[in-house]
């Protein structure tokens, strides 16, 4: 894994399997005295419907940019020493990682909440989409929800 | 005229069968104008408009901006990763 220059932020989109150990690893920092990690996995069931596997898709430059984006934004707003943004794009099947979001504070409190604001705004604001594919053999894109706020708040 | 090659994802790509359509428009059209436009000229999409953004340039753009020949644009659709 490749760290920008100030080896603060670890952002990537990869067709590859997320290496969740290596993430842990960059968020070890002395200063840090708390690490959340937030790990979206591969749904099998929702209801009665069974899923197969996923398909990420993504406007990669474009995501890439807005990523970086929402780490700015939740570094203006938290005293953050270390973040990762993770997605993997291509096929997921039950149970493995899709998103990885992890960041490291002084104080838990602010680790939560970061992470927290991270997913939520990475769910609605960057340009990734997934693909359902059904036990009956359907492939169905899943659509979003339209975001109420604007980009940039 | 201008003409732009409009890059499409997800839901529009699959019921467009395309990654890109290609869009002429008069000179000092805005974003919102730019998506009614295509969806007039691409009706498959008209279901979607009211939740469509457009990207330019790589950027989410408000529904006034006027496009400038030579911008990248993208519609982007409700996203959904996570």
């Amino acid at each position: 894994m490749v760290a920008d220059e100030s080896r603060k932020r670890l952002v990537q989109l990869s067709y590859d399997r997320i290496d969740i150990p290596a993430a842990y690893q960059f968020l070890q920092t002395p200063g840090a005295g708390g690490v959340a990690v937030f790990v979206g996995t591969a749904r099998q069931w929702t209801g009665e419907r069974e899923t197969l596997s996923l398909t990420y898709e993504s406007y990669e430059p474009m995501a890439f940019k807005e990523m970086h984006r929402l780490i700015d934004t939740a570094d203006g707003k938290w005293p953050i020493q270390r973040v990762c943004l993770l997605h993997k794009l291509g096929e997921v099947h039950p149970a493995e990682a899709s998103v990885l979001v992890g960041v490291a504070t002084a104080h838990r409190a602010e680790a939560f909440v970061a992470c927290r604001f991270l997913i939520d705004q990475l769910k609605a604001q960057v340009p990734i989409w997934k693909q359902e594919r059904l036990t009956d053999g359907q492939k169905v894109w899943v659509e979003g929800n339209y975001p109420s706020k604007s980009p940039n708040s | 005229m201008l003409s732009f090659k409009v890059q499409l994802f997800s839901v529009l790509k699959s019921k467009l069968k395309a990654d890109s359509i290609d869009l002429e428009t008069p000179e000092g059209i805005s974003v919102s104008e730019f998506l009614d436009l295509a969806c007039v000229q691409y009706p498959t999409m008209e279901p979607y408009r009211r939740v469509m953004r457009l990207a330019v340039n790589q950027t989410y753009s408000e529904d006034a901006h006027i496009l400038q020949d030579g911008d990248e644009v993208a519609i982007i659709t409700p996203v959904s990763g996570g």
